[in-house]
């Protein structure tokens, strides 16, 4: 059977304001492109836009913030990582807007 | 074996433990025999006539040694204490009283959390001594801690003398002072003559050890202490003690069996109960038995062998709706967890059949409907819930939890196999480290049966494996007063001292707490403490982004919260003023060869610490973090 893979925020051995973040946001203002689908529903399962929204950097900096979730217990394929990392480089790029609050 | 011997005839070990305890140091059990038998007169000696073997004996003495004579019959072996004069006779008394062991912690915040990793990790009583009330407010963190926590340790600090100085407000006096701690303690009282202390104390390790467990506090004035002559019953805590082992309603029982083997999804939640009844096994064998995963939520401990096949994970931000796997249980137990709820919406939805197994019923119901409460002692629950669901088994339903059991496996191999990506990391070889580097290079050192005391706020810990049956064990905090980790490993190790024991603590935690390093070196406990420092609260600092995003302090880069570089701290050089070897590293390849110097000095039992250097990431961080421009050396007119 296949399982659906999401971003897990491990509390067992995690700090304790991680939890605080369980107030979920809706994902508004998404560009659509290639990504966009797995990147919302993996990230929003645990945490909203706020810690990250105005975070730009490129392909190897948005793959390296996912690997660290996968630190954090992120349950997550390869597959999917390289997808949300190309979706994120191609919407906040070095070269993308600063999101609008 | 004089401490042996004094503790034998001071009645705060049996007959058995004696033996048992010259035979570990070596001597033969015919020898053994032989020197508790030149001893039976002696110890029938002691106390009143016919209370010998009563476990009750009158003593007459000053009011301190009645605290001492006390403290051995409740089967105390350490004391932590920070010294003060008004507890002269006290201190008196040890002088021949080898047995009991006063360790002089030089703050009382790192020494209340020594003495709560030494009760965390032995089950043996002990106490924590402030000085007045002073002293006490330097111990409130780690009473809150073992509040939360559910520590059994006791607490004691005296109060002004009553003869002339008391009720003036004067030096170290605050009114109703047994008052202040109250909300944190199951039980705080005030011995009101001196040949109640003995009582007093009585009383507080009875409920300090009554479950569910907690910190308890005790208070006198300080002449009491002085007073000489005090004639007063010392009884040996065994006489006292409840022994408060509940097994769960029957009837309740067989609900919950019913429920379970009806489940199409039943999962488990794990939690401390276990590891304070040591009944994890019991726990993986109805687990086994039905085929049903198992999670947990925040707890201080691995309740469960997380290598085991049915186990799914820690609970993802505090619900079960957002573990991956399984996404719709209709049945939950939990097993002795207090469900700490960090959110609105409860851990379990109103969607879902839940069972709550365990002593701790005054948490039970308060956000989570309960279909069955089974208040217990989560082992004898647990044994009557296995042999209930045993009794309810047919073959189509140990069919379907085989099933069940194969489907969690494919799930927990798979999720097991994503867990080792971590590794992948593009920045995997860059320095200063990434956190979750440190922590794989720890966990390649690890012995197979290490202790890892975890302080580190913002890190998660992966790629242990822990597994309470034999395995490693975690020693986490659910309390959250900062500072506790260091004394927390000092104390483990004095209750574990055949086990590695390996302290990770985050540059801010570690800052709060750094003391318990001066009580290593001296007593030699052999811990390895690894320092996060990446100079900074990244806890902090990404939750404060998380609300202000797109705000000024993003724009500007002027955060004002979460900076600690610039001096930055040396943690190697902090662990040196206390006698303790350390050393500063910025790589892989440095952290590995720390590693390496630091099991050669616990091998030769010196305690050993590596401020590894962690790098900032995520949001925001600039390379150089602005710093609030407050220089008062603008303000200085006078070079003094």
């Amino acid at each position: 059977m296949r399982f659906r893979h999401r971003l897990l925020l491990v509390l067992f051995l995690s700090a304790l304001p991680l939890a605080a973040q369980a107030q979920q946001t809706k994902p508004i203002g998404f560009p659509d492109a290639p990504g966009r689908d797995v990147t919302l529903q993996l990230c929003f399962q645990c945490h909203g836009d706020g810690m990250w929204r105005d975070y730009r950097q490129d392909r190897r900096g948005w793959e390296g913030a996912l690997y660290r979730m996968v630190g954090r217990g992120a349950l997550w394929t390869e597959d999917e990582i390289n997808a949300m990392a190309g979706y994120l480089a191609a919407t906040y790029g070095p070269q993308a807007g600063k999101a609008s609050k | 074996m004089r401490e042996l011997v004094a503790r034998y005839l001071s009645r705060s070990i049996s007959r058995r433990s004696f033996l048992k305890g010259l035979t570990v140091s070596g001597v033969s059990l015919a020898a053994a025999k032989s020197v508790l038998e030149s001893l039976v007169p002696l110890a029938h000696a002691q106390g009143t006539p016919g209370a010998a073997g009563s476990g009750v004996k009158v003593f007459q003495g000053t009011g301190g040694e009645c605290f001492a004579e006390q403290l051995i019959a409740s089967g105390v072996k350490y004391v932590f204490g920070n010294s003060a004069f008004e507890d002269a006779q006290f201190y008196e008394a040890l002088v021949d009283r080898p047995q009991l062991k006063y360790i002089l912690t030089p703050h009382e915040g790192p020494g209340a959390a020594m003495a709560a990793g030494y009760v965390k990790a032995s089950g043996e009583p002990t106490i924590v001594m402030q000085a007045a009330v002073v002293g006490l407010m330097n111990a409130m963190g780690q009473i809150y801690n073992a509040h939360k926590e559910q520590t059994p340790v006791v607490f004691y600090s005296y109060r002004t003398d009553q003869t002339r100085r008391a009720g003036r407000d004067g030096f170290e006096e605050v009114a109703n002072q047994e008052q202040i701690v109250q909300p944190l303690t199951k039980y705080a009282w005030l011995a009101r003559r001196a040949d109640m202390i003995p009582e007093t104390l009585r009383r507080a390790f009875k409920a300090a050890w009554t479950p569910p467990y907690g910190p308890t506090y005790v208070s006198w004035h300080s002449d009491l202490s002085d007073e000489k002559g005090v004639r007063t019953e010392i009884i040996a805590q065994e006489k006292v003690d409840p022994r408060m082992r509940v097994r769960p309603n029957p009837a309740e029982v067989e609900r919950a069996a019913q429920l379970l083997v009806e489940a199409k999804m039943p999962l488990m939640i794990v939690g401390d109960e276990l590891y304070h009844t040591k009944s994890v096994a019991k726990a993986v064998k109805l687990a086994e038995l039905l085929g049903m995963p198992v999670a947990q939520a925040r707890q201080m401990y691995a309740n469960f062998p997380t290598g085991h096949p049915l186990w799914v994970g820690g609970l993802p931000v505090a619900r079960i709706n957002s573990l991956t796997y399984p996404k719709e249980p209709d049945v939950v137990i939990n097993v002795g967890n207090k469900l700490q709820h960090q959110s609105p919406a409860p851990i379990v939805g109103r969607n879902v059949k839940f069972i709550d197994l365990r002593i701790d019923s005054v948490s039970m119901g308060n956000v989570i409907i309960t279909d069955v409460p089974l208040v217990a002692d989560v082992a004898y629950g647990l044994d009557d819930l296995t042999a209930a669901v045993e009794g309810l088994m047919t073959p189509a339903l140990q069919e379907k939890a085989a099933e069940r059991a194969q489907e969690v496996r494919r799930f927990s191999q798979q999720a097991s196999a994503m867990r080792a990506l971590v590794t992948k990391n593009p920045d995997w070889n860059r320095n200063p480290m990434l956190a979750d580097r440190v922590t794989w290079e720890v966990a390649q050192f690890a012995d197979k049966d290490a202790i890892i005391v975890h302080e580190a706020g913002s890190v998660n810990l992966h790629s242990f494996g822990f597994n309470p049956l034999g395995g490693r064990e975690l020693f986490f905090y659910y309390g959250a007063h900062l500072g506790s980790g260091v004394g927390t490993a000092a104390g483990v190790k004095l209750a574990r001292p055949n086990q590695q024991v390996i302290c990770l603590v985050g540059d801010g935690s570690f800052i709060f707490g750094p003391t318990a390093l001066w009580n290593m070196a001296r007593l030699e406990l052999p811990v390895i403490t690894v320092v996060y420092n990446n100079h900074a609260y990244s806890g902090p600092h990404s939750r404060v982004i998380d609300k202000t995003a797109g705000g000024r302090m993003v724009q500007t880069g002027q955060f004002y919260h979460d900076y600690l570089g610039s001096p930055d701290m040396n943690m190697a050089h902090i662990a040196r003023g206390f006698g303790v070897d350390g050393e500063v590293v910025e790589s892989a390849a440095q952290l590995k060869a720390a590693l390496a110097r630091a099991r050669k000095a616990t091998v030769e039992g010196r305690p050993y610490l590596i401020d590894a250097q962690v790098a900032r990431v995520g949001v925001a961080w600039a390379e150089k973090p602005w710093i609030p421009p407050i220089r008062v050396a603008q303000e200085r007119t006078r070079k003094v």
